[in-house]
Protein backbone atom coordinates (compact mmCIF):
# COMPACT_ATOMS: atom_id res chain seq x y z
CA UNK A 1 0.00 0.00 0.00
CA UNK A 2 2.62 2.08 0.77
CA UNK A 3 4.73 1.80 -2.41
CA UNK A 4 1.49 2.26 -4.37
CA UNK A 5 0.86 5.63 -3.01
CA UNK A 6 4.71 6.92 -3.00
CA UNK A 7 3.81 5.53 -6.93
CA UNK A 8 1.16 7.70 -6.88
CA UNK A 9 2.70 10.80 -5.38
CA UNK A 10 5.52 10.21 -8.23
CA UNK A 11 2.92 9.91 -10.71
CA UNK A 12 0.86 13.04 -9.63
CA UNK A 13 4.58 15.66 -8.96
CA UNK A 14 5.57 14.43 -12.54
CA UNK A 15 2.17 15.20 -13.95
CA UNK A 16 1.76 18.33 -11.87
CA UNK A 17 5.22 19.71 -13.34
CA UNK A 18 4.00 19.05 -16.98
CA UNK A 19 0.26 20.78 -16.25
CA UNK A 20 2.33 23.46 -14.37
CA UNK A 21 3.77 24.93 -18.00
CA UNK A 22 0.06 25.45 -19.87
CA UNK A 23 -0.92 26.86 -16.50
CA UNK A 24 1.84 29.48 -16.57
CA UNK A 25 0.99 30.19 -19.78
CA UNK A 26 -2.86 30.60 -18.44
CA UNK A 27 -1.79 33.19 -15.75
CA UNK A 28 1.06 35.05 -17.22
CA UNK A 29 -1.76 36.30 -19.87
CA UNK A 30 -4.28 36.52 -17.19
CA UNK A 31 -1.67 38.73 -15.19
CA UNK A 32 -1.21 40.91 -18.33
CA UNK A 33 -4.47 41.21 -20.05
CA UNK A 34 -6.52 40.56 -17.02
CA UNK A 35 -8.93 37.91 -18.83
CA UNK A 36 -8.88 33.91 -18.42
CA UNK A 37 -8.09 33.10 -22.14
CA UNK A 38 -9.91 29.85 -22.60
CA UNK A 39 -7.95 29.60 -25.83
CA UNK A 40 -5.23 28.00 -24.12
CA UNK A 41 -7.04 24.46 -24.10
CA UNK A 42 -6.57 24.60 -28.36
CA UNK A 43 -3.14 26.41 -28.46
CA UNK A 44 -2.26 23.40 -25.93
CA UNK A 45 -3.89 21.07 -28.99
CA UNK A 46 -2.04 23.80 -31.61
CA UNK A 47 1.04 22.92 -30.12
CA UNK A 48 1.12 19.20 -29.42
CA UNK A 49 -0.18 18.77 -33.60
CA UNK A 50 2.92 21.10 -34.64
CA UNK A 51 5.11 18.88 -32.52
CA UNK A 52 4.04 15.90 -33.98
CA UNK A 53 4.42 17.28 -37.38
CA UNK A 54 7.54 18.45 -36.85
CA UNK A 55 8.62 14.53 -35.16
CA UNK A 56 6.60 12.25 -37.45
CA UNK A 57 6.57 14.31 -40.33
CA UNK A 58 9.94 15.62 -40.68
CA UNK A 59 11.63 13.43 -38.43
CA UNK A 60 12.92 15.53 -35.63
CA UNK A 61 13.78 14.42 -32.25
CA UNK A 62 11.36 15.68 -28.95
CA UNK A 63 13.83 18.48 -28.36
CA UNK A 64 13.89 20.56 -31.27
CA UNK A 65 10.08 19.23 -32.05
CA UNK A 66 8.86 21.16 -28.76
CA UNK A 67 11.00 24.07 -29.97
CA UNK A 68 8.55 23.94 -32.91
CA UNK A 69 5.28 23.60 -30.53
CA UNK A 70 6.57 26.45 -28.61
CA UNK A 71 6.99 28.28 -31.69
CA UNK A 72 3.56 27.43 -33.69
CA UNK A 73 1.40 28.00 -30.65
CA UNK A 74 2.67 30.79 -29.76
CA UNK A 75 2.50 32.69 -33.29
CA UNK A 76 -0.77 31.50 -33.02
CA UNK A 77 -1.38 32.82 -30.18
CA UNK A 78 -0.06 36.12 -30.99
CA UNK A 79 -2.37 35.92 -34.20
CA UNK A 80 -5.69 34.93 -32.70
CA UNK A 81 -5.16 37.59 -30.27
CA UNK A 82 -4.17 40.41 -32.13
CA UNK A 83 -7.09 39.84 -34.65
CA UNK A 84 -9.72 37.86 -32.54
CA UNK A 85 -9.42 38.27 -29.02
CA UNK A 86 -8.42 42.39 -28.55
CA UNK A 87 -11.53 43.67 -30.36
CA UNK A 88 -13.36 42.01 -27.48
CA UNK A 89 -11.16 43.36 -24.60
CA UNK A 90 -13.06 47.17 -24.68
CA UNK A 91 -16.38 44.88 -23.69
CA UNK A 92 -15.38 43.82 -20.52
CA UNK A 93 -13.22 40.61 -18.98
CA UNK A 94 -16.06 38.50 -19.37
CA UNK A 95 -16.90 39.22 -22.96
CA UNK A 96 -13.17 38.49 -23.55
CA UNK A 97 -13.18 35.01 -21.41
CA UNK A 98 -16.66 33.94 -23.80
CA UNK A 99 -14.62 35.06 -26.67
CA UNK A 100 -11.85 32.82 -25.80
CA UNK A 101 -14.32 29.98 -25.42
CA UNK A 102 -15.68 30.45 -28.83
CA UNK A 103 -11.91 30.84 -30.39
CA UNK A 104 -11.07 28.05 -28.79
CA UNK A 105 -14.08 25.59 -30.14
CA UNK A 106 -13.05 26.87 -33.63
CA UNK A 107 -9.30 26.43 -33.80
CA UNK A 108 -9.95 22.73 -32.60
CA UNK A 109 -12.08 22.42 -35.42
CA UNK A 110 -9.62 23.85 -37.88
CA UNK A 111 -7.06 21.16 -36.51
CA UNK A 112 -9.97 18.63 -36.49
CA UNK A 113 -10.30 19.45 -40.31
CA UNK A 114 -6.82 19.01 -41.22
CA UNK A 115 -6.08 15.71 -38.86
CA UNK A 116 -8.79 14.60 -38.79
CA UNK A 117 -10.19 12.56 -35.59
CA UNK A 118 -7.44 9.79 -35.20
CA UNK A 119 -5.94 9.34 -32.07
CA UNK A 120 -2.28 10.31 -32.84
CA UNK A 121 1.16 8.95 -30.92
CA UNK A 122 4.67 10.84 -31.37
CA UNK A 123 7.15 8.57 -32.83
CA UNK A 124 9.36 7.95 -29.87
CA UNK A 125 11.98 5.05 -28.95
CA UNK A 126 10.66 1.88 -27.01
CA UNK A 127 12.10 2.06 -23.78
CA UNK A 128 11.86 -0.10 -20.64
CA UNK A 129 10.78 1.47 -17.33
CA UNK A 130 13.03 2.31 -14.93
CA UNK A 131 12.50 0.64 -11.55
CA UNK A 132 13.94 1.52 -8.04
CA UNK A 133 12.72 0.94 -4.60
CA UNK A 134 9.44 -0.39 -5.61
CA UNK A 135 9.01 2.33 -7.89
CA UNK A 136 7.98 2.33 -11.74
CA UNK A 137 9.36 5.64 -13.94
CA UNK A 138 9.44 5.96 -17.97
CA UNK A 139 12.63 7.33 -19.34
CA UNK A 140 10.21 9.55 -21.55
CA UNK A 141 7.85 10.92 -18.22
CA UNK A 142 11.55 11.61 -16.76
CA UNK A 143 12.48 13.57 -20.38
CA UNK A 144 9.15 15.46 -20.31
CA UNK A 145 9.72 16.17 -16.45
CA UNK A 146 13.26 17.35 -17.74
CA UNK A 147 11.82 19.70 -20.23
CA UNK A 148 8.68 21.18 -18.62
CA UNK A 149 11.11 22.32 -15.61
CA UNK A 150 13.67 23.60 -18.00
CA UNK A 151 10.85 25.52 -19.23
CA UNK A 152 9.67 26.88 -15.96
CA UNK A 153 13.18 27.74 -15.45
CA UNK A 154 13.59 29.65 -18.34
CA UNK A 155 9.82 31.72 -17.76
CA UNK A 156 11.58 32.16 -14.34
CA UNK A 157 15.11 33.77 -15.71
CA UNK A 158 12.96 35.50 -18.37
CA UNK A 159 10.53 37.19 -16.17
CA UNK A 160 13.48 37.94 -13.11
CA UNK A 161 16.59 38.90 -15.53
CA UNK A 162 15.06 40.35 -19.19
CA UNK A 163 13.94 43.89 -19.82
CA UNK A 164 11.08 42.80 -21.29
CA UNK A 165 10.11 40.08 -18.32
CA UNK A 166 10.76 43.20 -15.98
CA UNK A 167 8.56 45.36 -17.95
CA UNK A 168 5.53 42.47 -17.68
CA UNK A 169 5.71 42.46 -14.41
CA UNK A 170 5.36 45.98 -14.35
CA UNK A 171 2.39 45.97 -16.52
CA UNK A 172 0.77 42.99 -14.28
CA UNK A 173 1.58 45.05 -11.42
CA UNK A 174 0.12 48.83 -12.15
CA UNK A 175 -0.33 48.87 -16.08
CA UNK A 176 -1.63 52.69 -15.38
CA UNK A 177 2.30 53.12 -13.90
CA UNK A 178 3.69 51.43 -16.36
CA UNK A 179 2.55 53.54 -19.02
CA UNK A 180 3.68 56.74 -17.52
CA UNK A 181 7.27 55.37 -17.16
CA UNK A 182 7.26 54.98 -20.85
CA UNK A 183 6.37 50.79 -21.09
CA UNK A 184 4.16 50.09 -24.04
CA UNK A 185 1.52 48.09 -23.48
CA UNK A 186 0.47 46.89 -26.82
CA UNK A 187 4.09 45.23 -27.09
CA UNK A 188 3.60 44.13 -23.34
CA UNK A 189 0.24 42.70 -24.97
CA UNK A 190 1.48 40.75 -27.79
CA UNK A 191 4.66 39.79 -25.99
CA UNK A 192 2.91 37.55 -23.40
CA UNK A 193 0.46 36.09 -26.01
CA UNK A 194 3.31 35.24 -27.57
CA UNK A 195 5.39 33.72 -24.19
CA UNK A 196 1.60 32.23 -22.55
CA UNK A 197 0.43 30.84 -26.05
CA UNK A 198 3.72 29.46 -26.68
CA UNK A 199 3.85 27.45 -23.49
CA UNK A 200 0.39 26.14 -23.75
CA UNK A 201 1.71 24.70 -26.88
CA UNK A 202 4.82 23.08 -25.16
CA UNK A 203 2.15 21.80 -22.78
CA UNK A 204 0.30 20.54 -25.45
CA UNK A 205 3.15 18.23 -26.34
CA UNK A 206 4.37 17.35 -22.81
CA UNK A 207 0.70 15.82 -22.50
CA UNK A 208 0.66 14.46 -25.90
CA UNK A 209 4.12 12.52 -25.20
CA UNK A 210 2.82 10.52 -22.06
CA UNK A 211 -0.33 9.56 -23.73
CA UNK A 212 -1.31 10.16 -27.96
CA UNK A 213 -2.75 13.27 -29.30
CA UNK A 214 -6.32 14.14 -30.98
CA UNK A 215 -8.30 17.94 -31.32
CA UNK A 216 -9.54 17.22 -28.13
CA UNK A 217 -6.39 17.36 -25.92
CA UNK A 218 -6.16 20.53 -25.01
CA UNK A 219 -10.09 20.39 -24.19
CA UNK A 220 -9.15 17.66 -22.04
CA UNK A 221 -6.85 19.40 -19.99
CA UNK A 222 -8.13 22.62 -19.60
CA UNK A 223 -10.20 21.88 -16.61
CA UNK A 224 -6.81 21.45 -14.53
CA UNK A 225 -5.10 23.93 -16.29
CA UNK A 226 -7.48 26.15 -15.04
CA UNK A 227 -8.10 24.77 -11.53
CA UNK A 228 -4.23 24.95 -11.13
CA UNK A 229 -3.81 28.47 -12.21
CA UNK A 230 -6.73 29.28 -9.99
CA UNK A 231 -6.19 27.34 -6.94
CA UNK A 232 -2.03 28.57 -7.14
CA UNK A 233 -4.04 32.48 -7.44
CA UNK A 234 -4.50 33.59 -10.68
CA UNK A 235 -2.00 35.89 -11.99
CA UNK A 236 0.71 34.32 -9.79
CA UNK A 237 3.41 32.60 -12.20
CA UNK A 238 4.74 30.55 -8.81
CA UNK A 239 1.13 29.97 -7.82
CA UNK A 240 0.39 28.32 -11.19
CA UNK A 241 3.55 25.66 -10.01
CA UNK A 242 2.03 25.40 -7.06
CA UNK A 243 -1.26 24.82 -7.84
CA UNK A 244 -0.22 21.90 -10.95
CA UNK A 245 1.46 19.98 -7.78
CA UNK A 246 -1.58 20.58 -6.08
CA UNK A 247 -3.89 18.75 -8.85
CA UNK A 248 -1.43 16.85 -10.41
CA UNK A 249 -0.48 14.73 -7.04
CA UNK A 250 -4.51 15.42 -6.14
CA UNK A 251 -6.29 14.09 -9.27
CA UNK A 252 -3.50 10.56 -8.71
CA UNK A 253 -4.04 10.00 -5.59
CA UNK A 254 -7.72 10.46 -5.41
CA UNK A 255 -7.06 6.79 -7.59
CA UNK A 256 -6.61 5.47 -4.02
CA UNK A 257 -10.37 5.88 -3.13
CA UNK A 258 -12.06 7.00 -6.53
CA UNK A 259 -12.69 5.31 -9.71
CA UNK A 260 -10.47 6.99 -12.60
CA UNK A 261 -13.99 8.63 -13.98
CA UNK A 262 -14.19 10.87 -11.29
CA UNK A 263 -10.29 11.89 -11.87
CA UNK A 264 -11.79 15.30 -13.32
CA UNK A 265 -14.03 16.30 -10.20
CA UNK A 266 -10.42 16.65 -8.12
CA UNK A 267 -10.03 20.22 -10.35
CA UNK A 268 -13.46 21.52 -9.51
CA UNK A 269 -13.46 20.13 -5.54
CA UNK A 270 -9.39 21.39 -5.08
CA UNK A 271 -10.95 25.45 -6.65
CA UNK A 272 -14.07 24.91 -4.09
CA UNK A 273 -12.09 24.11 -1.48
CA UNK A 274 -9.03 26.28 -2.11
CA UNK A 275 -10.85 29.55 -2.87
CA UNK A 276 -13.28 28.85 0.10
CA UNK A 277 -10.12 29.11 2.39
CA UNK A 278 -8.08 31.35 0.46
CA UNK A 279 -10.19 33.14 -2.21
CA UNK A 280 -7.08 34.74 -4.01
CA UNK A 281 -5.43 31.51 -4.01
CA UNK A 282 -2.94 29.61 -2.37
CA UNK A 283 0.09 32.71 -3.41
CA UNK A 284 -2.21 34.99 -3.98
CA UNK A 285 -2.34 36.93 -7.14
CA UNK A 286 0.82 38.31 -7.36
CA UNK A 287 2.44 37.57 -10.81
CA UNK A 288 6.08 36.66 -9.68
CA UNK B 1 10.33 85.79 -15.01
CA UNK B 2 7.38 87.21 -17.78
CA UNK B 3 5.52 90.08 -18.58
CA UNK B 4 3.07 91.00 -15.57
CA UNK B 5 5.31 88.81 -13.47
CA UNK B 6 3.77 85.64 -15.40
CA UNK B 7 6.54 82.76 -15.65
CA UNK B 8 7.13 82.09 -19.53
CA UNK B 9 8.36 79.17 -21.44
CA UNK B 10 8.73 76.18 -19.43
CA UNK B 11 5.65 75.28 -18.60
CA UNK B 12 2.57 76.59 -19.37
CA UNK B 13 -1.19 75.88 -19.01
CA UNK B 14 -3.75 78.02 -20.73
CA UNK B 15 -7.05 78.18 -20.54
CA UNK B 16 -7.06 74.66 -19.79
CA UNK B 17 -10.78 72.87 -19.41
CA UNK B 18 -10.34 68.84 -18.89
CA UNK B 19 -12.37 65.93 -16.82
CA UNK B 20 -12.39 62.13 -16.68
CA UNK B 21 -15.13 62.15 -19.35
CA UNK B 22 -16.01 64.64 -22.41
CA UNK B 23 -19.09 66.12 -20.42
CA UNK B 24 -16.96 65.90 -17.11
CA UNK B 25 -15.33 69.78 -16.46
CA UNK B 26 -13.14 69.99 -13.74
CA UNK B 27 -10.68 71.96 -14.93
CA UNK B 28 -12.51 74.92 -16.14
CA UNK B 29 -10.32 77.25 -18.32
CA UNK B 30 -7.28 77.10 -15.64
CA UNK B 31 -4.35 78.80 -16.59
CA UNK B 32 -0.87 77.77 -14.64
CA UNK B 33 2.53 78.48 -15.19
CA UNK B 34 6.29 77.56 -13.72
CA UNK B 35 9.73 79.01 -14.31
CA UNK B 36 12.66 76.18 -14.80
CA UNK B 37 13.79 75.50 -11.18
CA UNK B 38 10.85 76.63 -9.21
CA UNK B 39 8.71 74.71 -6.57
CA UNK B 40 5.07 76.18 -6.79
CA UNK B 41 2.61 74.05 -4.91
CA UNK B 42 -0.80 73.90 -5.52
CA UNK B 43 -3.59 73.67 -2.70
CA UNK B 44 -7.01 73.86 -2.72
CA UNK B 45 -10.38 72.18 -1.06
CA UNK B 46 -10.98 68.68 -2.26
CA UNK B 47 -12.56 68.03 -5.91
CA UNK B 48 -11.05 71.76 -7.22
CA UNK B 49 -8.88 69.94 -9.66
CA UNK B 50 -5.78 69.83 -8.64
CA UNK B 51 -5.01 66.49 -9.21
CA UNK B 52 -6.78 66.31 -12.31
CA UNK B 53 -4.22 69.21 -13.22
CA UNK B 54 -1.40 66.94 -12.91
CA UNK B 55 -3.04 64.58 -15.12
CA UNK B 56 -3.60 66.77 -17.39
CA UNK B 57 -0.22 67.68 -17.65
CA UNK B 58 1.78 64.15 -16.78
CA UNK B 59 -0.81 63.05 -20.30
CA UNK B 60 -3.35 60.77 -18.47
CA UNK B 61 -5.93 63.03 -19.15
CA UNK B 62 -6.52 64.90 -22.42
CA UNK B 63 -7.96 68.51 -22.38
CA UNK B 64 -10.99 69.11 -24.19
CA UNK B 65 -9.68 72.86 -24.68
CA UNK B 66 -6.82 75.20 -24.31
CA UNK B 67 -2.71 74.79 -24.25
CA UNK B 68 -0.57 73.29 -22.28
CA UNK B 69 3.38 73.50 -23.44
CA UNK B 70 6.64 72.90 -21.84
CA UNK B 71 9.94 74.23 -23.11
CA UNK B 72 7.65 75.27 -26.26
CA UNK B 73 6.46 71.70 -26.96
CA UNK B 74 2.94 71.17 -26.93
CA UNK B 75 1.61 68.21 -24.55
CA UNK B 76 -1.78 68.22 -25.63
CA UNK B 77 -2.16 64.57 -26.84
CA UNK B 78 0.74 63.23 -26.09
CA UNK B 79 0.78 59.97 -24.39
CA UNK B 80 2.53 60.04 -20.98
CA UNK B 81 5.49 57.90 -22.01
CA UNK B 82 6.28 60.54 -24.67
CA UNK B 83 5.48 63.45 -21.77
CA UNK B 84 7.82 61.72 -19.55
CA UNK B 85 10.41 61.37 -22.64
CA UNK B 86 10.28 65.14 -22.68
CA UNK B 87 11.60 65.48 -19.06
CA UNK B 88 8.48 65.69 -17.15
CA UNK B 89 8.47 63.02 -14.33
CA UNK B 90 4.66 62.55 -12.90
CA UNK B 91 4.50 60.62 -9.76
CA UNK B 92 0.75 59.85 -8.95
CA UNK B 93 -0.34 59.51 -4.83
CA UNK B 94 -1.63 56.00 -4.79
CA UNK B 95 -0.34 53.21 -6.65
CA UNK B 96 2.91 54.75 -7.39
CA UNK B 97 5.34 51.81 -7.39
CA UNK B 98 5.32 48.20 -8.51
CA UNK B 99 4.36 46.41 -4.97
CA UNK B 100 5.26 43.32 -5.96
CA UNK B 101 8.75 44.15 -7.21
CA UNK B 102 11.97 44.86 -5.95
CA UNK B 103 13.45 48.41 -5.47
CA UNK B 104 16.41 48.19 -7.64
CA UNK B 105 13.37 46.32 -10.25
CA UNK B 106 11.13 49.29 -9.28
CA UNK B 107 14.15 51.83 -10.20
CA UNK B 108 15.19 50.02 -13.68
CA UNK B 109 11.35 50.34 -14.78
CA UNK B 110 11.39 53.99 -13.45
CA UNK B 111 14.72 54.54 -16.09
CA UNK B 112 12.45 52.33 -18.99
CA UNK B 113 13.08 54.97 -21.30
CA UNK B 114 16.70 55.80 -21.15
CA UNK B 115 18.01 52.01 -20.42
CA UNK B 116 21.33 52.76 -21.08
CA UNK B 117 21.95 55.24 -18.24
CA UNK B 118 20.36 52.93 -15.57
CA UNK B 119 22.80 51.59 -14.13
CA UNK B 120 24.74 54.86 -13.56
CA UNK B 121 21.80 56.90 -12.20
CA UNK B 122 20.68 53.72 -10.28
CA UNK B 123 23.67 54.82 -8.35
CA UNK B 124 23.50 58.09 -8.26
CA UNK B 125 19.47 57.95 -6.94
CA UNK B 126 20.68 55.34 -4.41
CA UNK B 127 23.71 57.59 -3.27
CA UNK B 128 20.42 60.24 -2.56
CA UNK B 129 18.60 58.20 -1.06
CA UNK B 130 20.10 56.24 1.21
CA UNK B 131 16.60 54.33 2.82
CA UNK B 132 16.19 52.93 -0.76
CA UNK B 133 19.92 51.56 -0.61
CA UNK B 134 19.53 50.00 2.23
CA UNK B 135 16.50 48.22 0.97
CA UNK B 136 17.10 47.40 -2.25
CA UNK B 137 16.25 43.82 -2.77
CA UNK B 138 13.29 44.35 -0.88
CA UNK B 139 9.65 44.14 -2.53
CA UNK B 140 8.30 47.80 -2.55
CA UNK B 141 5.14 46.44 -0.93
CA UNK B 142 7.31 45.70 2.19
CA UNK B 143 8.38 49.71 2.50
CA UNK B 144 6.87 51.91 5.20
CA UNK B 145 4.63 54.38 3.49
CA UNK B 146 7.30 57.04 3.81
CA UNK B 147 9.79 54.89 2.07
CA UNK B 148 7.35 54.31 -0.77
CA UNK B 149 6.42 57.72 -1.28
CA UNK B 150 10.65 58.13 -1.69
CA UNK B 151 11.07 55.28 -3.50
CA UNK B 152 8.18 56.93 -5.85
CA UNK B 153 10.28 60.27 -5.99
CA UNK B 154 13.34 58.29 -7.00
CA UNK B 155 11.85 56.42 -9.71
CA UNK B 156 10.91 59.60 -11.51
CA UNK B 157 14.44 60.83 -10.73
CA UNK B 158 15.93 58.01 -13.00
CA UNK B 159 14.82 59.88 -16.40
CA UNK B 160 16.55 62.89 -15.25
CA UNK B 161 13.23 65.13 -15.31
CA UNK B 162 13.38 68.90 -16.01
CA UNK B 163 9.97 68.82 -14.05
CA UNK B 164 8.73 66.61 -11.29
CA UNK B 165 4.93 66.80 -10.53
CA UNK B 166 4.21 65.59 -7.14
CA UNK B 167 0.98 64.64 -6.42
CA UNK B 168 -0.08 65.09 -2.69
CA UNK B 169 3.37 63.09 -1.63
CA UNK B 170 2.35 63.65 2.31
CA UNK B 171 -0.47 62.02 1.80
CA UNK B 172 -1.66 59.38 4.78
CA UNK B 173 2.35 59.94 6.24
CA UNK B 174 3.20 60.25 9.63
CA UNK B 175 4.41 64.13 10.57
CA UNK B 176 8.11 62.79 10.79
CA UNK B 177 7.69 60.54 7.41
CA UNK B 178 6.34 64.08 5.45
CA UNK B 179 8.52 66.37 7.16
CA UNK B 180 11.72 63.98 5.69
CA UNK B 181 9.46 63.67 2.48
CA UNK B 182 9.89 67.54 1.72
CA UNK B 183 13.35 67.85 3.06
CA UNK B 184 13.85 65.16 -0.04
CA UNK B 185 11.68 67.40 -2.33
CA UNK B 186 14.02 70.29 -1.12
CA UNK B 187 16.98 68.74 -1.95
CA UNK B 188 15.70 67.57 -5.43
CA UNK B 189 14.90 71.14 -6.90
CA UNK B 190 18.18 72.15 -5.29
CA UNK B 191 19.47 70.03 -8.40
CA UNK B 192 17.45 72.56 -10.65
CA UNK B 193 14.59 70.27 -11.19
CA UNK B 194 11.10 72.08 -11.21
CA UNK B 195 8.64 70.65 -9.24
CA UNK B 196 4.93 71.18 -8.94
CA UNK B 197 3.49 70.10 -5.71
CA UNK B 198 -0.01 69.26 -4.88
CA UNK B 199 -1.15 69.39 -1.65
CA UNK B 200 -3.45 69.51 1.22
CA UNK B 201 -0.62 69.86 3.73
CA UNK B 202 -0.51 73.46 2.91
CA UNK B 203 1.63 75.02 5.42
CA UNK B 204 4.08 72.29 4.47
CA UNK B 205 3.61 73.26 1.22
CA UNK B 206 3.52 76.93 1.26
CA UNK B 207 7.13 76.74 3.11
CA UNK B 208 8.70 74.65 0.52
CA UNK B 209 7.07 76.69 -2.59
CA UNK B 210 8.71 79.32 -4.17
CA UNK B 211 5.19 80.07 -5.18
CA UNK B 212 1.44 79.10 -5.07
CA UNK B 213 -1.64 78.43 -6.67
CA UNK B 214 -5.14 78.26 -5.26
CA UNK B 215 -7.46 76.17 -6.92
CA UNK B 216 -11.14 76.63 -6.25
CA UNK B 217 -14.05 75.09 -8.35
CA UNK B 218 -11.63 74.33 -11.07
CA UNK B 219 -9.80 77.86 -11.61
CA UNK B 220 -7.14 79.83 -10.06
CA UNK B 221 -8.33 81.91 -6.98
CA UNK B 222 -5.50 83.37 -6.01
CA UNK B 223 -1.94 83.15 -6.96
CA UNK B 224 1.68 84.69 -5.63
CA UNK B 225 4.78 84.32 -3.77
CA UNK B 226 4.37 81.35 -1.51
CA UNK B 227 5.71 83.05 1.63
CA UNK B 228 3.42 86.17 1.26
CA UNK B 229 0.35 83.73 0.50
CA UNK B 230 1.14 81.79 3.70
CA UNK B 231 1.06 85.11 5.69
CA UNK B 232 -2.56 86.34 4.42
CA UNK B 233 -5.32 86.37 6.92
CA UNK B 234 -7.54 84.68 4.60
CA UNK B 235 -5.37 81.80 3.57
CA UNK B 236 -4.28 81.26 6.81
CA UNK B 237 -8.34 81.23 7.93
CA UNK B 238 -9.09 78.84 5.28
CA UNK B 239 -6.22 76.47 4.54
CA UNK B 240 -3.70 77.33 7.91
CA UNK B 241 -6.07 76.70 10.86
CA UNK B 242 -5.90 80.30 11.74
Amino acid sequence: MVTEILQLLLNGAMAGTILAVPAIGLTVIFAVLRFANFAVASHATIGAFAGYVANVSFGLPVLPAIVVAFLVAGLVGLATDELILKPFRAAGFITTAIGSIALTIGLENVVRFAFGNDLRGYDLPLMRDWRFAGLRVGPQQVENLAIALAAMAAIFAFLAFTRAGKAMRAVADNPTLAGIKGINDKTIARTVSFVGMGLAGLGGMLLGLDTTIDPLTGFRAILSIFAAAVVGGLGSVPGAVVGALVIGIGEEMSLVILSPNYRSAVGFLAILAVLTIRPRGILGQRAY
Amino acid sequence: MGFLNVPMGFLKVTDVVAGYTAADEILKGLDFALDAGEIVCVIGPNGAGKSTLLKTIAGLITPSRGAITFKDHSLVGLPPRDITRLGVAYVPQEHNVFPSMSVTENLEIGGYIAPARVPERMGEVLARFPVLAGKRRHAARTLSGGERQILAMAMALMVEPELLLLDEPSAGLAPAAAERLFEEVRAVNRDRVAIVLVEQNASEALAVADRAYILVDGRTSRSGEARALASDPEIRRIFLGG
